[in-house]
């Protein structure tokens, strides 16, 4: 089947690189196991290193009790995050980039210290050297953003941009921070950090476990982006979108046509 | 406006919070989307709590979510009277006997050092006013069966108002920010209702602000020791007996609303 995997990987890689939906894997690979979406992200993921970008870390998905039950599973799902995914805080977001952008606040963390398998909250946190306010585009390629839990995986769990704030001390408590996603000043989405598995570490812990399973750890020098605290919001050209975090502060950008 | 049909809509609400039986909606005994009509009702019950000796200790703001003012086809909050006995404990059974269909929200109470008589109010009014704030979970309850309820119905049904609970812990205003505070609910350690002041008017202060204004401009103004429930934090969530919601507003502090078991 891995040759099989790889034309997938080819085809996802492609509906990213080109921001054209696809259909879904499912439809004509309808046993698709969670195991087959990972090996797709990765080598979907390989040929983006093999165009030269390079690792910035990893983001957790569906760590709300929502979106797990939208979804039908009581796991967590990873994707990978690279060099040319970042964006710069306070600069522009071309929309015509992906296929059909939205935004949501995120906790970020930055390792200091490797970090994987079964860890506690305390030796997760000992790993932190700092974390930040951000915000994610998640971007799937499926046509009209619908997906089973394999096709999501596959597509690199719908990562594709990310923006990330002013770094603060590692023993900021992030566990219940309220959050405001603005719309030109407008607040859209409001929620707080406790959405995220109750509490951000609890994402982190995950990722400890989830990427020690798949043979992978975080790294000094990688980004976490925890999990989505509110409802994600669909960009539309000439928005200015701000997400604010208590404690944290604020992270913002343009969006260009 | 038939004084008539504000009488029996008030006397059916009265009779299904003492008897415990929901009622069908009133909003057919009143003119469609009449909200002062509405008021006149709840005005009734008001005056009828007062003469048994029920004590005012304050008011409870109502759709103060834009999403819900949506559902309800308004543009602005609403409010309903306090009384003493509707307050509880801190982590206090309450009995399934002592509620009607209730949800919970989480807020923030403000409780007054003194009085805001002035119709001409500002926040800064409200700065000085405002002795303490404490996290708050308030029961609301619906005397109309299924919550099937509309901008009058809920408005003549005193806003839906049921029973609450202030935290143990009061605190200065200027201890927290009232804006971006993170809220979390949870029962059984799962969160089942999370969001920040903002989601309240922007800030609750802003609500706070309306609920004195328009407090003071019908000469019922708010006054010293009363709480003012300022309005739900995040989405509200069905109760059920031996349900526990924990509240935590950031900055703020904790609150707990126990239902007994049945």
């Amino acid at each position: 089947m891995s040759a099989g995997l790889a034309a997938l990987a080819a085809r996802l890689d492609e509906a990213a690189r080109t921001a054209t939906a696809t259909a879904q894997l499912i439809e004509t690979h309808p046993d698709l196991t969670t195991e087959d979406a990972y090996a797709i992200q990765r080598l979907s993921i390989q040929r983006r290193w093999q165009r030269g970008e390079t690792r910035a870390g990893f983001k957790m998905g569906l760590t709300s009790r929502a979106k797990m039950q939208q979804v039908g599973v009581s796991e967590v799902t990873w994707g990978r995050l690279t060099n040319a995914m970042r964006q710069q805080e306070g600069g522009s977001l071309r929309r015509s980039a992906f296929v059909h952008p939205r935004a949501e606040p995120e906790i970020a963390y930055i390792i200091g210290k490797p970090l994987a398998g079964e860890v506690s909250a305390v030796e997760a946190m000992r790993a932190v050297e700092a974390v930040a306010p951000a915000m994610e585009i998640i971007d799937s390629r499926y046509a009209n953003f619908k997906f089973s839990l394999p096709d999501v995986i596959a597509d690199n769990s719908s990562s594709s941009a990310f923006f990330i704030g002013s770094w603060v001390r590692p023993e900021t408590d992030v566990a219940n921070l309220g959050i405001v996603l603005e719309v030109d000043g407008r607040a859209v989405e409001i929620g707080s950090s406790a959405a995220i598995l109750g509490h951000p570490v609890r994402a982190l812990v995950a990722a400890a476990r989830l990427l020690g399973r798949a043979g992978e750890s975080l790294m000094p020098g990688d980004i976490l982006l925890a999990g989505a605290a509110t409802a994600a919001h669909a960009l539309r050209p000439g928005e200015h979108i701000r997400a604010a975090i208590q404690n944290l502060g604020a992270v913002s950008f343009t969006v260009e046509a | 406006m038939d004084g008539t049909n504000i009488q029996t809509a008030a006397d059916l609400l009265f009779a299904a919070g003492r008897d415990g039986a929901p009622i069908a909606p009133v909003r057919g005994l009143l003119p469609e989307g009449d909200v002062a009509a509405a008021y006149s009702v709840q005005a009734l019950n008001t005056e009828r709590a007062l003469a048994a000796g029920r004590r005012l200790v304050g008011r409870k703001i109502g759709l103060t979510s834009l999403a819900v003012q949506r559902q309800l086809g308004v543009d602005q909050p609403d409010y309903g009277m306090l009384f003493a006995d509707m307050a509880r404990g801190d982590g206090e059974d309450i009995a399934a006997r002592e509620v009607l269909q209730p949800k919970v929200e989480a807020e923030i109470a403000f409780i007054l050092g003194r009085d805001l008589a002035d119709a001409e109010l500002t926040v800064a009014d409200l700065f000085l006013a405002v002795e303490y704030a404490v996290p708050a979970v308030e029961i609301v309850c619906s005397r109309i069966a299924n919550w099937d309820i509309r901008i009058t119905d809920t408005i003549a049904d005193n806003a839906s108002s049921g029973l609450y609970v202030l935290g143990s812990r009061p605190a200065r205003l200027t201890g927290f920010d009232p804006l971006l505070c993170g809220m979390v609910m949870e029962r059984a350690g799962e969160p089942v209702s999370v969001g920040a002041g903002a989601a309240c008017l922007g800030s609750p202060l802003n609500a706070a602000l309306w609920l004195a204004k328009t407090m003071a401009r019908l000469g019922r103004p708010l006054r010293a020791g009363d709480t003012i429930l300022s309005g739900a934090l995040g989405p509200m969530v069905a109760a059920r007996p031996g349900d526990v919601f924990d509240v935590r507003i950031e900055g703020l502090g904790a609150v707990r609303a126990a239902f007994a078991k049945e």
